[in-house]
């Protein structure tokens, strides 16, 4: 309806009101603009969009037409990768230490960050700011700087090599993103709900789990679902804790079908970056609108 | 329920206390402390001790279960090893460049896109990148600059050069193929970011500066943007953490090479806790990596993050 708009005049995005005498009054530089903004932004979406599919495309062919000395752009189609990633691979063990030690860094993070939050965000006491800001600035540590000694810290544990090492990492990375995300979020929440119930004699513990929780519940899947994203990608600690299939998680196991006599296998490591795509992707589009948000740990109210 | 004298002004937590069952005063005080301390406690394990252990191992030279004190010799040995200042050099250059070219390239995308009306097509398709693992999108890049050697081919098919490029063997190229593989994959999270800051202004200060007849240009430098600035300065912050804590694709792509040009700090950790087990070497200079991010996490962060966002 509104396509015939751009920047120079105004309102035409979905959630804007929308005018009519601007229509009226600028028409033409509208719709040349309009030409123009959606060439470079389809420009980008090229850019963005055409390595993954080529990359898709590696995924579904025959390993003989992934490196020659001239690339094949329409390969013939095969599912060798898909075979070999299920019955060559431990595929399974992958997904399964993935997706455990995801959902296990997540309970974590939410059990020390809820309460956390909760705390910096409703009560005033002496040091709150700067145990608010340790809390952050753990967020900015780079992991090589840590990695050392945790490495040693879960070797002496005996914990290398096992996917409770990685939650603990994973929520360790994670904490402070978690807490910030579900913070901001309960600072928007209006008070007087809580006050009532505190009133009636509810405890502060009963205020937390049964009112607060439920209300900024967005903002605990935002969160939980930030957590994960990132703890799908981490590579650096996995590679130092996991050493077989007993830990490694899909975003290491990648750099595993490299070596050997047949060099780096590109269309299995297509098709499992994929499948970790897939559902990141889905649930993404399902909360897009919180995302910027959580990203910036609630600095933006998108 | 009588009902209190306070309720009318939006009581605090302290004032209400007082109208419930008494607990001692010093259970009240701690009850936030103690909602706090689980968190705190596991961040203190997992850097604290981390950073004790650093510092103590860095006064050693060590060789897998071999301690041997060593005083400062790690550290002298540190400040004049080329390895380290190079390593802290390309993380500057090629971290330096990716985030300038990151964020040019998001907020005018962003400018552009945010009051299209397609914007939520194009925010899906933009976010694409950014929902791969680093891992894989450090494959994909690898394949395309170096093994398929399709990038040369398809410059070299529109012209602009005229043999293939060797992405590995030339410092500038194969640092540009990491600089490419991070504004790829990374531009969308600066983009999205702006994008809901410029939709969060209030329309109504755009619309009375426009009807004053401003061009969309400056009504995008004299209102947008200093609206935008303190989310374009955490969007930036968090942007550069991540870029110079940049490993998984030094370690997929380059591995360091050509002559360690594309080796970053954190590979350089890396490399010598994990590739030449001289961990008390690596410890020292993890623990002059720690200085700097305290340092740093002073003077930038707790200044954007913390200040102006209370209630």
């Amino acid at each position: 309806m509104n396509d015939g708009s751009d920047r120079h005049d105004e309102p035409a995005g979905p959630a804007r009101v929308f005018s009519l005498d601007e229509v009226e009054t600028r028409p033409r530089r509208r719709s040349k603009g309009a030409v123009l903004r959606t060439v470079v932004l389809a420009t980008w979406a090229v850019f963005c969009i055409a390595p993954v599919l080529w990359f898709l495309s590696i995924g579904l062919r025959p390993r003989t037409e992934i490196i020659t000395p001239q690339p094949i752009y329409w390969p013939t189609f095969s599912l060798d990768a898909w075979h070999m990633i299920w019955n060559d691979w431990p595929m399974a063990a992958y997904l399964r230490n993935s997706v455990l030690a995801i959902i296990g860094s997540v309970v974590i993070d939410l059990v020390l960050a809820i309460p956390a939050a909760y705390s910096l965000s409703r009560y005033t006491y002496r040091g709150r700011d700067d145990i608010g800001f340790y809390i952050l600035s753990t967020r900015m540590m780079a992991p090589a700087i840590v990695a050392v000694p945790i490495f040693f810290l879960f070797r002496n544990m005996g914990l290398l090599d096992s996917i409770w090492a990685l939650m603990l990492v994973y929520a360790a990375i994670n904490l402070s993103l978690v807490t910030w995300i579900i913070r901001s979020y309960m600072l928007d929440l209006p008070r007087e709900i809580e006050d009532a119930a505190r009133t009636d004699g509810a405890s502060d513990l009963a205020i937390l789990m049964l009112i607060i929780v439920p209300m900024c519940l967005p903002g605990i899947i935002t969160a939980a679902v930030i957590a994960a994203i990132f703890a799908i990608n981490e590579f650096l600690f996995t590679l130092l804790i996991a050493s077989t299939q007993g830990a490694y998680t899909l975003s290491v196991a990648l750099a595993n079908f490299t070596g050997g006599s047949d060099g780096i296998i590109y269309n299995a490591i297509a098709l499992v970056a994929f499948i970790a795509f897939v559902p990141v992707f889905i649930v993404v589009v399902l909360m897009q609108k919180h995302l910027s948000r959580g990203l910036t740990m609630g600095a933006v109210k998108g | 329920m009588i009902s209190s004298p306070l309720d009318g002004g939006a009581p605090d937590v302290a004032e209400t206390t007082f109208r419930r069952r008494r607990r001692p005063l010093w259970r009240r005080k701690l009850f936030p402390y103690l909602l706090v301390a689980p968190a705190v406690i596991y961040l203190l394990g997992i850097t604290l001790y981390p950073g004790i252990y650093a510092i103590y191992q860095s006064f050693f030279y060590v060789r897998f279960d071999d301690w041997t004190f060593a005083g400062l010799g790690n550290y002298r040995e540190l400040f004049a090893d080329r390895d380290f200042w190079q390593a802290m050099w390309n993380t500057l250059v090629i971290g330096g460049c990716a985030l300038v070219i990151e964020f040019v390239l998001a907020l005018g995308l962003a400018v552009l896109a945010y009051r299209d009306p397609f914007i939520r097509g194009w925010r899906i398709l933009f976010l694409v990148p950014m929902l791969f693992m680093p891992s894989a999108v450090s494959f994909i890049w690898k394949l395309a600059f170096n093994d398929a050697r399709v990038i040369s081919d398809l410059l070299m098919g529109i012209g602009l050069i005229d043999g293939p490029i060797d992405f590995l063997g030339n410092v500038a190229m194969a640092r540009l193929s990491l600089i490419v593989t991070d504004v790829w994959q990374w531009t969308p999270f600066l983009f999205i970011i702006f994008v809901a800051a410029l939709q969060g202004q209030d329309p109504e200060i755009e619309e009375a500066a426009r009807l004053d007849g401003a061009s969309w240009a400056r009504l995008f430098w004299n209102v947008s943007l200093p609206i935008m600035k303190p989310i374009i300065a955490v969007a930036l912050i968090l942007r550069a953490i991540d870029i110079t804590t940049m490993f998984t694709s030094v370690f997929i792509m380059t591995g360091g090479t050509p002559g360690g040009a594309t080796e970053t700090i954190s590979y350089f950790i890396y490399r010598i806790g994990f590739k030449t087990f001289n961990f008390g070497y690596a410890s020292a200079a993890s623990f002059v990596m720690l200085v700097l991010t305290i340092l740093v996490a002073q003077l930038f962060v707790k200044k954007f993050f913390i200040s102006g966002r209370e209630e």
